[in-house]
């Protein structure tokens, strides 16, 4: 509506004010073949708005969506563990809420340090960003609560309880800023216990978490004080160590054993295997392509073959041999599950593409940014970490987000292998026999809209992401 | 320098992936000793002893759980409710096996599989059960590495058309569009037949039902050929919801026995699953169903052999009173039957699926 073309003049361009007539005159009917087209296609899109909305509101039979509620969400997660459910959403929330209230603290330190004003995001943006998932929320809720989906605890109180744990964690921003490394720290360890809450804490799960902790004990140990630069290694390595050694001895005693995501399916299932394999796959990627760029034929012929045999086959035919052809390429013995040689599948695809978006980052930077970093003497590395990298990779976000959201969306393919994911669960409730044929619209309306408003978050970040980085200039 | 940095990002990387392997086993081990209750931690050296010689009878003891491969997406033979439970005939049968192996018919994981990967999972050990409405054919129990047991389930090929067409024989489909699904044995058996017969015909072919039944009704075919099952099932659903009348031929083209099926190579396994099935037969044919078995009190020996109490043992691995444990817990054959097929449209009566005093297929040895 304000995007009109207003006349140049000199002067600073007039506020003008149109009202309605003005509006629709200088739109749909500035000259007469315009206005013929708004006549023939107006009433045709009046007449399919009308439909939607009859599908919508009177004659969708919603009751396929509305009782299988819970299959869509968890598909066949054992209903008497849904507290695991319940408490990975409120860890997960606390998690993203100290994640963004430290983020946002960080972004004032800097703006301070610049001496620049900082412009803190407003809660608007925020929705405005999230309005697809916030919409997507309440449509749950609405169709909860049309029919009780027979939850042990409303739906309404683990949103309400998920808002609440986001906002207790935002606060991270008021934390002094000596404790901004925390604030990261407990991010992540919050994204495992939250993963573990539901796969369990078995004593094998303790490798993330060692990782996680022990790297921060390694860096954040005292050392000042010892001269030899050996001694103060040797001091960080133990202290990684002890810390390691703890865990495990932690994990150890608790040994409880959780859901395993063999057993994991609906959106549940769909987001984490997205989220993972995404996880997975930006580093592997981010090494193929410096791998296709580096100097070592060895290397570079690797990853060039790596890319090009993973880019020319179709990912479902990379899931398929998933299925059928990891089985004799790992040890005799080795029990790999369906999810997960479709994680590995899906990894190896994205990271092939996310390689290639990287490689074009990489080669978009002037040569004169190395040479400049190698002029003043910095280790190659240094010049990857600091120089090369984040430009490269600010420089292709919208690239690698398309990425993202499209693996996001490649995971509904696991339903032809098998795996019940989030449209899979479609074909579990067409066979029950209330729902034999009936509603096979609405479902697919609901599933689609459920991608949707995932994607459309997404992209919507990644377009903040682009404006906080500036990555048009 | 910078070697030693590559080096530590290709082990952090390395620790990444041992983290997903480990939490990944840590899960499986997990999953069998939650349902299973003790003996859980025995899996993987039970799975490595697999690999030598089988015993899956004594695997499934130690885990207090059978895995059993089932549809998750099939009308009366494997569906999942609003609440994640999964049931259905064929669902009912992996119960019936695991009350006479466990005495206990919820001791069941069930693992959803698709029509292309359920031999793969029982040669590969992931199962110990396989029933899928899996047809019988000398190929699969050739090639496969299959061994079909007791068929539990005798299906057939039909065609349906709308009765306002008036056809009643194949022939009266010639240059008809017939809507099939792709890759099945279906679309094999109509290309056969009717190539067979000289009846010309254009095959319309779907990947999936839900978008068939749409197709049909709407009349982009005169006929669909299926398991007669299923056309039963979608007869009724499309006239229940107000379409038109349906009409499914007398002829079955098509023999389609479905049954349970486990791995070659373990007889053990494979009587302890049969006669597990078989009671639920028998004890029909006795008179017995879940209401009365537990408290047989007459004196035909045959019967007090059947339900264990002179503590009879015949040698299957099955415990005397197994088939008393199936019976209470899940049913006799009929009971089962009753529970989930009339709901999709067939009838017991003068199919082959009655029992054999009563004229149909449903005979099993006599268990002396």
């Amino acid at each position: 509506m304000t995007t009109l073309i207003e006349p140049e003049t000199t002067s600073a361009p007039p506020i003008h004010e149109r009202n309605a007539w003005e509006w629709i005159k200088h739109n749909l009917f500035p000259n007469w073949w315009s206005g013929l087209v708004t006549i023939v296609l107006l009433p045709i899109l009046l007449y399919m708005a009308y439909r939607a909305l009859r599908f919508f509101f009177v004659t969708g039979q919603w009751e396929a969506v509305e009782v299988n509620l819970a299959l869509f969400m968890q598909g066949t997660f054992p209903r008497d563990e849904q507290w695991r459910l319940i408490a990975q959403i409120l860890t997960f929330a606390l998690a993203f809420g100290i994640g963004a209230g430290t983020a946002s603290a960080s972004a004032r330190d800097r703006a301070e340090d610049a001496s620049l004003a900082h412009e803190r995001g407003s809660l608007t943006d925020t929705l405005k960003r999230m309005w697809s998932m916030i919409a997507f929320i309440v449509l749950l809720l609405v169709f909860a609560t049309t029919h009780d989906p027979g939850s042990p605890i409303s739906p309404f109180l683990v949103v309400f309880g998920a808002v609440l744990a986001g906002y207790v964690g935002y606060q991270a921003r008021r934390l002094p800023r000596r404790l901004r490394n925390l604030g990261w720290l407990l991010t992540l360890v919050l994204l495992v216990v939250g993963f573990q809450v539901v796969s369990g804490f078995d004593s094998g799960g303790w490798l993330p978490l060692g990782i996680i902790l022990g790297s921060a004990a390694y860096s954040v140990v005292p050392v000042e004080r010892f001269e030899s630069r050996w001694l103060r290694l040797l001091v960080r390595l133990a202290a990684a160590a002890v810390v390691v050694l703890v865990i495990r001895a932690v994990y150890g005693a608790i040994d409880s054993t959780g859901i395993g995501w063999d057993e994991w399916s609906g959106l549940h299932l769909t987001l984490l295997v997205s989220a993972i394999a995404i996880v997975l796959a930006f580093p592997l990627g981010l090494l193929l392509a410096l791998a296709r760029r580096s100097t070592l034929p060895a290397l570079r012929y690797m990853s060039t073959v790596y890319i090009e045999v993973i880019r020319g086959v179709p990912l479902i035919t990379l899931l398929f041999m998933g299925q059928f052809i990891i089985g004799f390429m790992v040890p005799a013995g080795t029990e790999l599950s369906d999810v997960t040689r479709a994680i590995v599948a899906m990894t190896a695809f994205a990271a092939a593409y996310i390689a290639e978006i990287v490689r074009g980052g990489l080669q978009a930077l002037p040569s004169g940014q190395t040479e400049a970093g190698q002029a003043l003497g910095l280790a190659p590395p240094t010049i990857m970490r600091r120089i090369v990298l984040p430009q490269a990779l600010r420089a292709v976000i919208p690239a690698m987000v398309g990425q993202f959201i499209s693996l996001f969306k490649d995971s509904s393919l696991l339903f032809i292998i098998g795996i019940v994911e989030f449209l899979g669960v479609r074909r579990i409730i067409h066979a029950q026999e209330a729902f034999r044929g009936v509603g096979i619209a609405e479902t697919l309306v609901f599933v689609a809209l459920g991608y949707w408003a995932f994607a459309f978050a997404m992209s919507r970040e990644s377009q903040r992401l682009e404006r906080r980085l500036r990555v048009s200039r | 320098m910078k070697s030693i940095k590559l080096l530590a990002v290709f082990t952090a990387l390395m620790l990444v992936f041992a983290a997903c392997t480990s939490d990944d086993s840590g899960d499986a081990t997990t999953t069998e000793a939650d349902g299973g209750g003790d003996g859980g931690t025995d899996t993987t050296e039970g799975d490595d002893v697999d690999l030598t010689q089988t015993d899956t009878l004594a695997d499934v003891r130690a885990a207090g759980q059978i895995v059993c491969g089932v549809n998750d997406g099939l009308p009366g033979f494997g569906v999942v409710d609003a609440d994640g439970n999964y049931d259905g005939f064929d669902v009912d049968f992996c119960r019936v096996v695991a009350a006479g192996v466990l005495g206990d018919a919820d001791a069941v994981e069930y693992r959803p599989l698709t029509a292309e990967a359920r031999f793969t999972a029982l040669q590969a050990g992931e199962i110990d059960l396989l029933i899928r409405n899996t047809t019988w054919t000398a190929t699969r129990d050739g090639q496969e590495g299959a061994n079909f047991l007791f068929t539990t389930f005798y299906d057939g090929q039909g065609m349906m058309v709308p009765a306002s067409t008036g056809f009643t024989t194949l022939e009266d489909l010639a240059d008809a569009n017939i809507c099939v699904l792709s890759g099945t044995t279906t679309e094999l058996n109509l290309t056969s037949v009717f190539n067979a017969r000289g009846i010309p015909f254009n095959p319309v072919v779907f990947e999936d039902n839900s978008q068939l039944r749409p197709a049909y009704e709407e009349g982009q075919c005169e006929g669909w050929t299926s398991d007669a099952s299923q056309l039963a099932a979608f007869k009724s659903a499309i006239e229940g919801e107000g379409g038109d009348d349906q009409f499914i031929m007398a002829e079955i083209i098509s023999k389609e026995p479905l049954g349970p099926v486990v791995a070659d190579g373990d007889t053990n396994w494979a009587q302890a699953v049969e006669w597990s099935v078989m009671a639920t037969v028998q004890a029909w044919e006795f008179g017995l169903d879940s209401s009365n078995i537990g408290s047989y009190s007459g004196d035909n020996p045959n019967i007090l052999n059947f339900v264990g109490s002179d503590n009879f043992d015949p040698g299957l691995g099955l415990a005397p009173d197994f088939a008393v444990q199936v019976v209470e817990q899940v049913g006799n054959y009929k009971e089962i039957f009753d529970r989930h097929i009339p709901a999709i449209g067939l009838q017991l009566e003068g199919s082959p699926n009655n029992i054999w005093t009563e004229g149909g297929l449903m005979y099993v040895p006599p268990y002396r």
